[in-house]
């Protein structure tokens, strides 16, 4: 098929389909609003088209899949670019076992099912190989034992993509499991937890004999970290590409200029020092869109871009700048919250959130270990307990 | 200074005790969701251990302390977070009383003050709320035979619990201070991110007051009291930066990853090395800005000019890093690190913007030529 064809193809699709100006509000923990129209993309083959045909994909190159998802966004609809958006399908559909895959991918994809990710416990945060919570085998099923933390999206959640222990005799990182445990059983207690944007979004999970088919299981019994490592390149990408934004409900400036705008609403725009860090913040913007550009250009070429591992980096950079020149630019106003103080709200919202972006998914700190140790080839800082067996490695 | 230094210690070791058993964490966060926002027994306690008169003069019933001894006690009640009017009564409004030379209201109003009866607050910045002269918006009229005032004030702090405003207003004659019945001002109270502080805007309309007379212009006392709420904020972020590193060092000892302190990742060290360096400096500021105000230097203005920035932004740099050094643990509201955050931010904008203050610190420099 040719690009013509296949952007004409993508336009009657999207003109029989999705009204012009409709709006979506996206996904959230999985969950989409607009499911039955994901349906209809998934059936057409736009949801993740870069897939082999026998897997709900057309074996389109990424280049051919860029085109689509650029007409997509042209009409605001949802559903296109799965096949690198989508953590959830992506680690199910590069792991799961072929029932299981076969069931959840489709649901997962049209966003049917409520997720939520089961890696952090109180004494494994950064350290996630050290986990312990524990699953043991029982018939058909494993049996859960253990305590999640931080769990973003636990409360409504269908199912947790479970990291855990299945055997404590090898080093840490080979004796680990990985599922999609079932949330929605009485061995699972979710409490949530106030965060500091006031907000409950992030919970702890107990889990005590909670069950999971070994069916479930992604990858083999000891294939955990491997799997781990695909889910988080997946949840790290995206947060590279893009963040939550201010919650006032006020939509403000959008686009490269959103700055200036700001500035001009708040009369400041003519103070030289807000020009320089508009300047600053704008460009950190505009360079980590041309950073993504490249490395999802070399992609689709099949080559591996070391610019990948940088876009989560520089977005938490962009989204503490922008948070601090957003300040700036408000002065004493910045003091106020509340509904009647719209930009106020959004300057300290976004101050406060810009941490789930340099902690959440791995912290700035980790993400530079891994830029200079994988990209780099940087020697490894010493680990003292990396070759122990993790029955002996002491808890954090 | 009308302290000795021994019994400066022993006052500072009794104000920490109080903050130690009466304003701990817990203290702080029940009293902050309180709709007055301070805890009136412990205010009382305030009182009676000098600190609401620290710097009223004696004959009106205060110790008759300066700039050093503030900024020492503002360390102490920053450190703690301590939710109070302290700021707005204690400092601003004592010291606008003291500078502006008006024995009869300073003999009928700071005894008040100084033993806590009497919650003063002070307001004298317009909407545009830059606290400079200019941008006064408060106009003052004969009526009777007092006066009457027309105008708004803009972020006037604990505006809502106080028994006297004294308002910054422009008379026909001139910039003028004046004292008003609260009860008689329109009242919008600000809901602040620093659950901590409580302000508010004020709208006058035809408001009754009494003028002040005063033996120094108006504006110059305006600036006295100023200065010394910029040394005390100043002080107070010095000792909430202080504490807020010591808790993240503290931390970094304690929390174990990959089987050793998060402490013995250099990320995390020279992190912690930095901190101490704007702890340390935060500190150097504030005390120097004190000393400097307190002997009446000539580069007084500089110094406090230098302390207004520097440890405003220590202050929310240093907050600002420690969550981060404590990861996940500090996103949550049962951690204290936010609650200093949010008072980092607001003090780094009250009585004026670091922005503002680099400005006039370059503007010093350059007269000290
Ligand atoms: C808003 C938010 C949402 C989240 N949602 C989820 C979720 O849905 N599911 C989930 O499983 N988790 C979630 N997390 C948890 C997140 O992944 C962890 O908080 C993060 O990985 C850090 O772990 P930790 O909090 O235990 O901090 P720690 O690992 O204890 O780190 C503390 C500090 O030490 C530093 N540090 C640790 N190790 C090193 C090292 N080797 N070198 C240098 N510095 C180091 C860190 O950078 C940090 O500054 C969320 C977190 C946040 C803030």
């Amino acid at each position: 098929m040719t690009d013509d064809e296949l952007i004409a193809e993508t336009r009657a699709f999207l003109a029989a389909n999705w009204a012009p100006g409709r709006k979506s509000s996206g996904e959230a923990y999985g969950r989409h609003p607009d499911s039955d129209f994901l349906q209809r993309v998934l059936d057409a083959g736009f949801a993740v088209p870069t897939w082999p045909r026998e897997s709900w994909g057309r074996g389109l190159s990424a280049a051919q899949g860029k085109l689509i998802e650029r007409e997509f966004a042209a009409a605001g609809a949802p559903g296109a670019g799965q096949d690198r958006s989508n953590l959830w399908a992506n680690t199910a559909a590069a792991h799961a076992q072929p029932d299981f895959r076969s069931h959840i991918v489709p649901l997962l994809l049209t966003g049917r099912v409520g997720m939520c990710l089961l890696y952090s416990e109180p004494g494994a945060g950064s350290d996630l190989a050290g986990v312990r919570t524990r699953a043991d085998r029982d018939g058909d099923d494993y049996v859960i034992n253990g305590q999640k933390v931080w769990t973003s999206g636990a409360a409504d959640a269908d199912y947790g993509m479970l990291i855990c222990r299945t055997d404590w005799d090898v080093p840490k990182h080979k004796g680990l499991s990985f599922f999609f445990l079932p949330m929605q059983q009485p061995g699972i207690d979710v409490r949530p937890l106030r965060q500091i944007t006031d907000e409950a979004h992030f919970n702890e999970v107990f889990i005590t004999d909670a069950r999971v088919p070994a069916a479930n299981m992604l990858g083999k019994p000891g294939d955990g970290w491997r799997v781990l490592m695909t889910a988080l390149a997946y949840e790290r990408s995206v947060m590279g590409d893009a963040a939550r934004g201010p919650r006032s409900g006020k939509a403000g400036p959008k686009g490269d200029a959103a700055l200036v705008e700001l500035a001009r609403e708040a009369g400041m725009l003519e103070d030289p020092v807000v020009r320089q860090e508009i300047a600053r913040v704008t460009a950190y913007k505009i360079l980590n869109r041309l950073n993504n550009a490249r490395a999802k250009a070399d992609m689709a070429q099949g080559n591996s871009s070391p610019i990948m591992s940088l876009g989560k980096l520089a977005m938490s950079r962009i989204l503490h700048s922008e948070a601090a020149l957003r300040t700036r630019l408000l002065g004493p106003q910045s003091m106020l919250e509340g509904p009647q103080h719209p930009c106020a709200e959004d300057a300290n919202f976004l101050t406060l959130n810009a941490y789930f972006t340099s902690i959440g998914g791995g912290t700035d700190q980790i993400q530079r270990n891994i830029i200079g140790e994988r990209v780099l080839g940087l020697p490894k800082e010493p680990e003292l307990d990396r070759e122990l067996p993790f029955r002996e490695v002491k808890a954090g | 200074m009308a302290i000795g230094a021994d019994e400066m210690q022993a006052f500072l070791d009794g104000w920490q005790r109080l903050l130690a058993a009466r304003c701990a964490e817990a203290d702080v966060r029940r009293v902050m969701e309180t709709p007055e926002g301070f805890d009136r027994a412990l205010w009382g306690e305030i009182a009676a251990l000098g600190i609401t008169g620290l710097i009223v003069a004696p004959e009106h019933g205060g110790v008759g302390g300066g700039a050093t001894e503030l900024e020492r006690v503002m360390e102490a009640a920053g450190a703690a977070l301590l939710p109070s009017p302290l700021l707005s009564s204690g400092v601003l409004a004592a010291g606008l009383l003291g500078a502006l030379g008006d024995a009869e209201a300073a003999a009928r109003l700071l005894p008040g003050i100084a033993d806590g009866s009497r919650i003063a607050t002070v307001a004298l910045t317009g909407p545009r709320a830059r606290w400079i002269e200019d941008d006064v918006a408060v106009t003052a009229a004969p009526a009777g035979n007092g006066w009457q005032l027309d105008g708004a004030a803009a972020f006037v702090t604990h505006a809502e619990v106080a028994d006297l405003l004294l308002v910054v207003a422009r008379a026909p004659d001139g910039l003028g201070v004046f004292e008003v019945d609260p009860a008689a001002v329109a009242t919008n109270a600000l809901p602040a991110f620093d659950r901590t502080l409580r302000m508010a805007d004020l709208t006058f309309a035809g408001t009754p007051a009494t003028r002040l007379a005063g033996a120094i212009p108006a504006w110059e006392a305006v600036e006295a009291a100023l200065d010394l709420a910029r040394v005390a904020i100043a002080g107070e972020q010095a000792g909430g930066t202080r504490r807020v590193f010591e808790m993240t060092v503290d931390y970094a000892k304690a929390r174990h990853q990959f089987g050793r302190a998060i402490g013995g990742f250099q990320a995390i060290k020279h992190m912690a090395a930095d901190l101490l360096l704007e702890s340390e400096s935060c500190t150097s500021a504030a005390r120097h800005a004190a000393e400097r105000l307190a002997a009446g230097a000539e580069d007084a203005p500089q110094a406090i000019a230098l302390a207004a920035f520097a440890c405003a932004d220590a202050f929310v740099h240093t907050t600002a890093q420690a969550i981060q050094m404590h990861g996940g643990i500090a996103f949550t509201w049962a951690h204290p690190a936010h609650l200093y955050l949010r008072r980092a931010r607001a003090d780094a904008q009250l009585f004026g913007t670091s922005d503002a203050y680099r400005e006039r610190f370059v503007q010093a420099l350059e007269q000290a030529r």
